[in-house]
Order: C-alpha cells, then structure tokens, then sequence
C-alpha cells in the first residue's frame, strides 16, 4: 500500500481505472488487512455459538450422528467394505473432510451475496471474506480431527491395527489442498450467482451429489475400473483417500491421480481467482 | 499545495431495466443476437421503442475536479444527482465506467457508520471489528481504546453485546470509530446526521478540528446546507451526472439555492 504508482511523472497512492488487468491478485494489500481476517474469525467463533445449549459440541455431535447412520445403511445394510478400517473411523473421517470442503464451497459461494450490504459500503480486499471463512470453518475440523485421533486410539488400545504411515504428516497440505479447491470452486459460482440465483439452490443439491461421486461412503479400491475416470474428473476424491491412506494405513493411491488432481485444483483455483476479482469491482451495480 | 485528488473524465453507466435477467439461457440468446447484429429478443422496450442503445444511463458524466490538500469539499445536488455514485467511485465501491481518479495519500471513506456491527458482539469486540474493516490495525486501535470510549459516552456498557444497546449508543460508539481514523482523506456521506443535537456537535466540531488542526482532505456529500457551510470550503454542485458548478461553498451554496426555488 505504501509504494506509490507513477502516472506521467506524478506520483499517486492510487489510481482507480475502469478495468483492471485480467488478473491482478493483490496480496500485498491481503496482507494488510491481515487483521481483518484474524477478526473475521473471531467474530465467527464467538457469534455461531452463541445462545445455544451445546455449544461447540455441536462440531462433534453432528459427524457422530452421520457416522452411526453411514454405519447403519452402508456397512450393515449395503454391505458396503471399509478397506479394512473400522467402519467409525472409515465413515466419520470422510464425513469430517467433506463436511470440511462442503463448507468451504458454501462460504465461499455466499460471499457476494451474503455480503452485499457490507461490500456496498466500504472497500476492503473481497478476498478477506473467502480467506476468514477458510480458517473459521477450519476451528470444527480441528475439533473432529482430536475426536478421530481419540476414537483410533481407543482402536489401538483394544488391539485392533490401524496404525498411522509417516505420510500422516501430509495431513496439514491435504487440508490446504481441500481448503483452496473448495474455496476456489465456490469463488466461480459466488462470481456467478450475483447474476443467477438459482445456481445457489443447484449448489445444494450438486454438493449432495458429489459427495457420492467421492469415496465417502465407499473405498476407492472397490471401484470398477472402468469408473475410475470419474476421480480424476472429481479432484477431492484425491486428497480424501490419501488421507485415509495415510492415518489407517490402508490401501493405495496412484500417484498419477495426486498429480493430476492438484493440476485440476490449481487451475480451479486460478479461474477461481480470475472470476472473483473481475466481480468484486461491479457486483455491487447488479446485486 | 499539493493534489489530494484528481478526477480526470470520471463517468459512470448504469445499464437500466434489463441488465438482470435472472435467466441464464435469455442472457446467452441476447448475447448471440447481440454478436451477429441482431436485435436482442429480450430488449426492454421503452417508450414503444426496442431501444438497443438508450438503456444506458450515465450516472455520472465527465467529472473533472481536481482537490488540494487540507480541502474540505461539500458535494451537493438534488436527488439522482449523482453525488453518492460520485463517492462510491471514490471508495472503491464500484469502478468508473470511464476517467481515472487518482489518490495521493491514506483515503478511508463512510458511507455509514457502524459498517459490520454484529449484534451478538460486544462493544468492545465491534469496535474491533469495524476499526478493522475501516482499514485500522489491531494494535492501532488498542492504542486509541480509551479515546474510542469515551468519546461515544458509553464507557459503562462497553462490554455489553451492543444488540442491547438503543440505537443512539449504536450510533455514538460507531462514529468513535470513525471519528478515531488518522487517514489523510476522509470520503463522508451525511455520517453527521447521528445521534441527538448535542452529539451532532459534538461530531462537527471533531471533524472540523481534524481537519484544520491535521490538515485533513475531506470530501462531504450532504443535504444539510447548514452543516456543508460550516465545515467545507469549497464545494462542487452536481447536476443530472454532470458538474454544474465549483467554487466557494458559499457561492454554490446560492447558486444551487436558486435553482431549487427555480424548479419550484
């Protein structure tokens, strides 16, 4: 913010243009409003809870509740295999991530039009809002992900095997890698939806689709493979299953479909980006 | 003296009645017809007239004005004049359509004071939070706690969530935010207008001091001639998007005080 742009041999702070460059990520000015992000996630914190009985213990009850009845129609009626891992783990890491990425997409979806009012009134980097929502969605992964690692010790402790591999280290870059695609997704349909709005109640319903395009419910080993294309199409299910891979120490994912899942991430991501900063600067004459 | 602010051909289009179509498949049917020179099937029709190139409404025609620092400007106008268009150009809030407006030092802008107030927080907490939103840092506003405080006047309720404070505390701890930045240019829409007789005061003499005193660059859009007299030196009269008249406030003042006994 502080270095200074020069127009025909004047020095400005800022010059305000009718268009701007295809892509001009600021991070530096991000930076700045560092802060901002920090308080965003505070007031998130404090206000989601507020005035309800159980507070934070919602973040563990939800997942709980999903994992009993995932547990019920997919492992006890479907019949459905786990790779080996005890069906609570297997079930209740899934719904963890993809709860996760779920709310990620939502958020960043919203941006716009949950923002309105705000962004209406006063300049900030939009991208504040996506970023805070990043991090605030990040306090009940934390949360479950300490529930997880109590229920598998609990496993170890009555014998049963299901001992994490040392790519288990990875986990903090699968959950950046969940964070950006998902937020990158959700940035192209928030810098949609300010025009159509339906696309938001398409959302809803595609989110629940997806997640059965995903290995959730199901382990990627048992997949025909003729269907395989399907997870190099869909980018989350990599990180998922490497995931799993790693903390219980089951089954394998090709290389070939990390590599190729961060390449479609990324590009995600950039058209993300692109959509979002060329929005952010007149959604506001259309919302 | 040195240019605070320079609007150079500054225009700003609006595209009326049809800009929303809200159907993705109308939107792609305009925009083949519109590509291969056809007349666009979803085209409003005004004034019975399919009117492909009358939907354009410029908001905001050629500004060009130039603003030294330690100005204290009055933007004035009747309704539909363009003056808030003119400051959320300046904020950033949305771009120009055309012209460049350049900046030279720190600008914060209000167009409403109290911007991202959560009822659920505190005081304290909003203060936070708004200071941040208007650009603040957290140690900076740490530092100007104190001040903050006790120029709102509700030290005793500070940490209380302010969805149970009346709206004039609302009002009063939000323009001690405000009132608290240190930024070079202070953009301001009618944010005077809070708070009882007293208070309104209290907050024109708090921008009158920091102006004169900091050499402050203020740009104020108001309806309250009395208060744009009070604070601005000079002042710019807008007219249909257009700028009618600049020069001392006094005499924008009168003029525009013709014209509306004029339309009369």
């Amino acid at each position: 913010m502080s270095d200074t742009i020069d127009v025909n041999g004047e020095k400005w702070d800022l010059v305000i243009k009718p268009k701007k460059k295809l892509f001009s990520l600021n991070l530096r000015e991000i930076y700045h409003y560092r802060d901002l992000v920090y308080l965003m996630i505070k007031r998130d914190f404090t206000t989601v809870y507020k005035q309800t009985i159980l507070g934070p213990l919602w973040f563990i009850v939800q997942p709980l509740i999903t994992t009993v009845m995932y547990g019920f129609v997919f492992g006890s009626l479907a019949k459905i295999p786990t790779d080996g891992i005890p069906q609570t783990l297997f079930y209740f890491s899934g719904t963890m991530l993809w709860g996760y990425f779920n709310a990620c997409i939502t958020s960043a979806t919203d941006t716009f039009s949950g923002n309105a009012g705000l962004f209406g009134k006063i300049y900030f980097p939009r991208l504040v809002m996506p970023i805070s929502k990043v991090f605030s969605n990040m306090i009940s992964l934390v949360i479950q992900f300490a529930t997880m690692l109590v229920i598998q010790g609990n496993f170890l402790l009555h014998g049963i095997k299901v001992y994490p591999t040392w790519w288990a280290l990875m986990a903090p870059l699968v959950i950046l890698w969940l964070a950006a695609f998902g937020t990158g997704f959700g940035m192209i349909i928030s810098s949609l939806t300010t025009k159509y709005r339906d696309l938001r109640q398409v959302l809803s319903f595609g989110m629940s689709l997806w997640m059965y395009a995903t290995p959730i419910v199901y382990p990627l080993s048992r997949v025909p493979e003729k269907y395989k294309w399907v997870f190099y199409a869909n980018p989350v299910s990599a990180p998922i299953e490497f995931f799993r891979n790693s903390f219980f120490g089951s089954g394998n994912i090709s290389p070939s479909l990390i590599l190729s899942s961060i390449a479609l991430s990324a590009f995600v991501v950039f058209v993300g980006l692109v959509m979002f900063e060329r929005n952010e600067r007149t959604f506001i004459d259309v919302a | 003296m040195s240019i605070a602010i320079r609007a150079s051909h500054v225009s700003k289009q609006y595209i009326l009645g049809v800009f929303n179509y809200d159907m993705f498949y109308k939107d792609m049917q305009s925009w083949i017809a519109r590509r291969f020179g056809r007349s666009d099937p979803h085209g409003k029709i005004i004034e019975n007239q399919v009117a492909p190139g009358d939907r354009h409404f410029w908001a905001l025609r050629d500004i060009n004005f130039d603003v030294e620092q330690g100005d204290r400007i009055g933007i004035i106008g009747v309704n539909g004049s363009g003056k808030s268009t003119l400051l959320k150009l300046f904020s950033r809030i949305t771009a120009p359509t055309e012209g460049t407006i350049y900046i030279r030092g720190k600008i914060s802008s209000l167009l409403e004071v109290g911007t991202g107030f959560h009822p659920e927080l505190t005081g304290r907490e909003n203060v936070y939070l708004n200071g941040a939103i208007l650009g603040m840092k957290r140690r900076e506003i740490t530092r100007k706690m104190d001040e903050i405080i006790e120029f709102s006047e509700i030290e005793q309720f500070i940490d209380t969530p302010v969805k149970r404070y009346s709206s004039g505390m609302y009002v009063r701890l939000a323009f001690a935010v405000a009132a608290s930045l240190d930024s070079d240019i202070l953009i301001a829409d009618e944010v005077l207008a809070v708070g009882d007789t007293g208070f309104q005061a209290k907050c024109l003499k708090k921008m009158n001091d920091v102006s004169k005193e900091q050499g402050r660059t203020i740009l104020y859009v108001s309806h309250m001639l009395a208060t744009v007299q009070t604070l601005c030196t000079k002042a710019i009269l807008l007219k249909k998007g257009q700028m009618l008249m600049t020069g001392s406030s006094e005499d924008v003042i009168a003029k525009y005080t013709e014209m509306t006994n004029q339309s009369q």
